[in-house]
This record gives C-alpha cells, structure tokens and sequence, in this order.
C-alpha cells in the first residue's frame, strides 16, 4: 500500500467522526459490498437530494428488459467532483459498476459510471474504500 | 540566557503573527470549512493525501457510556439514525458532516451556516457566556461564544434527547453540555475539539475533534434533504429481510 494511501486512511479514519460514504445514512445497512456490473440505456435522471437517482433499461440474456434505479452521491457533491446533471443524457447507453440493494430489488448504489465515449466518472462511494 | 528568552519571544510572535486575523486582532475563522467527504480530500485510495495538519485534535476515544447506556445503545441501528429522516443532526456530529459550512465572525458574534441539513448558528460572543434562561430543549441546542487566547470556545447546552453524538446508537440526554473549541493554526487548518459531558449517560467527559479545511472552489450552498429520501423505507426493508 502506497505511503500516502495509509496517511489518508490516518487523517480521515481518526478525524472524522465516521467514514461517511453517504452523507445521512448508512451505507452497509442498504446495500451489499460485493460490486455488479449493468449495462443500459438511461430512461431517467432525478438529480435530487439528498441523493441522486438515475434509471436504467437493462436487457437479460433472454432479452428481458428490466428497469434499474441507480443512486448516486448528493448533487452538490457530485458537482464539486466534477459530475455534471449533463452527463447523464436520457437515451445514451451507460455502464455502471454498482453495489445491489439489500432488498434484492432493482436497486443500486452506483459507483463508476462509463460513458457513451468510454469516459469514466464515479456517482458514488466505493463499498469498501481501498485506502 | 537573554538571548534564548529573546529567541522564543520572536518565535512566539512569528507565529502568532502568521496567522490571518480580524480588524479586532482576533484569529479571522472566517471563511467556507470542511471536515471531509469526497468533495474535500478526492476519492479514497485515489486522490492524493493532503499534508498532515501541524495541529491534529486529539483521538477520538469510544464513548465511555454507563453500563445500562451501553445496553440501550446497543438496541439502535442505522434505520434508527436521526439523520437519515432529514433531522437536525446536533452538536458535535454535524461538524463531521461531508459537506461544507461557513463561518461569518464579527466582534460581537459568529454565525455557522452548514449546508448539511439547512442548520445555522448565531453565536454571540460574550466573555460572560451566559444562555438565555428561558431555553426549551432543541437539536442544536443553544450556543455562546467566548475568546480564550486565540481560541475560540463555544458553550452549547439546551439540547433535545434526539440526536446522536457520532454513530450508530450514540444517544445521550437533555443534559448534553459540549464544549468546543475553534483553533486556528499557521497551515491555514482549525483543529476543532469538542469536549461532551453528560452525567446522566456517560461515566466521564468524551472529547472528538476534527481538523477543518478550506475546500477549494466551494460555497455553500442548497441541500433540501426530505426531497427525494427514499433510503429510509429501503433500510427498514433491507432490515426486515435479514431478520
């Protein structure tokens, strides 16, 4: 593990009164921490708080089509990130790598978003951080 | 000898000096603050480290809870977080709060105005640090302010039961009385303490802290949480499923 990794995981570990992925709820009592990857096309964008939420058509291989809801980070935070509302474009095919919802309905937490042109962004917290 | 005491009188002065200060000489808090999130320090395991502060608070020990408050905390869970329906989220926790707030200082009070969850402070300042006495118990309680040095301490008390001190189950009662302390350092950081008693739940005195920053490019601005809060009835489910 890189040095500085380890100073990072020192600084926000012990100042913080806790890692928060999420700003106002937990993150493992929602979702599971083991990541799945969907592809699809976006039919919906909710750029609301306190987290934002987007929605997927994902075919099976039998060619099912179910709709997915992504959440992602609060807005503001996506937008100091560097996550704009106009990335995500109603129509455009994206790919997410996610973490399921618990309830084991279509729902997931977001984390790495790929792009129509391969570009790639992050819409939420890493399930395990890799400090 | 005279040259050693001489030596450290400018040391003393240099670095009392090298901080920002207010037209009334006082340290200058002023200014938009962070104490973390993915806004503020980059994504964990990719951005790089920011350097450590010259003045880290002090570490963070477990909340020495009375045996029966040990159990009780114990009984809550993440569904039960205040937070998570939108609430205030009191004193000290808000100051860990992933998203920035700004604090506006004049001579006579400061104001803290958190993004997280719309909460604001007008904190007066008054060598005295006297609470109105016809206070009803709320989730930011009430605070005021005094100068100790360069140190900036506020006096919170009045609060509700509702709230938590940190995370999952860290209740406490009416009797809450936290402490904090604003210290302004020469790397441009506030090391933030804040010392929490209440007698009726804890066996001694809990101090937390955090290092605050100055986040690059941001302002404060609008989180209208109870817009789309859909995690709530999502984690009693998810709960509800376990059992």
């Amino acid at each position: 593990m890189p040095k500085w990794n380890a100073l990072l995981f020192a600084i926000v570990g012990v100042t913080l009164a806790a890692v928060p992925s999420f700003a106002h709820h937990s993150f493992a009592a929602e979702y599971d921490s083991k990541s799945i990857t969907l592809t699809g096309v976006i039919t919906k964008v909710e750029w609301t708080n306190p987290h934002i939420y987007f929605y997927i058509d994902v075919k099976d291989a039998n060619g099912n089509v179910e709709n997915w809801a992504v959440e992602g980070y609060p807005p503001n935070t996506l937008k100091r990130t560097g996550f704009s509302k106009d990335d995500l474009k109603i129509g455009d095919t994206v790919t997410v790598t996610a973490y399921r919802a618990k309830d084991a309905t279509n729902r997931v937490a977001g984390r790495e978003i790929t792009f129509p042109g391969g570009g790639k962004k992050f819409a939420g917290p890493a399930a395990a951080p890799t400090y | 000898m005279k040259v050693t005491l001489l030596v450290a009188a400018f040391a003393a002065l240099a670095s009392a000096q090298s901080i920002k200060r207010a037209a009334d000489g006082k340290p200058d808090l002023s200014g938009v603050w962070q104490s973390g999130g993915v806004s503020l320090y980059g994504e964990p395991g990719i951005a790089k480290a920011p350097p450590a502060p010259v003045n880290p608070p002090p570490k963070r020990e477990p909340l020495p809870y009375q045996p029966w408050a040990a159990e009780k905390s114990k009984t809550f869970t993440p569904v039960d977080d205040p937070t998570l329906r939108c609430l205030l989220p009191g004193i000290p926790r808000i100051t860990s709060m992933p998203m920035p707030f700004e604090i506006v200082q004049t001579p006579k009070e400061v104001v803290i105005a958190y993004e997280s969850f719309h909460a604001f402070r007008i904190i007066p300042i008054s060598a005295k640090l006297e609470h109105p006495n016809d206070l009803v118990p709320t989730w930011m309680g009430d605070s005021v302010a005094r100068w100790d040095g360069d140190t900036l301490v506020i006096d919170v008390t009045g609060f509700n039961d509702k709230t938590w001190l940190s995370g999952t189950g860290s209740f406490h009662s009416e009797d809450l009385h936290v402490v904090e302390r604003f210290q302004l350092n020469t790397d441009d950081t506030i090391t933030y303490t804040a010392t929490v008693t209440d007698p009726k739940v804890l066996t001694k005195t809990w101090v937390t802290g955090a290092v605050l920053r100055r986040p690059p490019n941001t302002r404060v601005e609008e989180y209208e949480c109870i817009e789309n809060n859909q995690d709530a009835p999502h984690m009693e489910k998810a709960q509800n499923k376990a059992k």
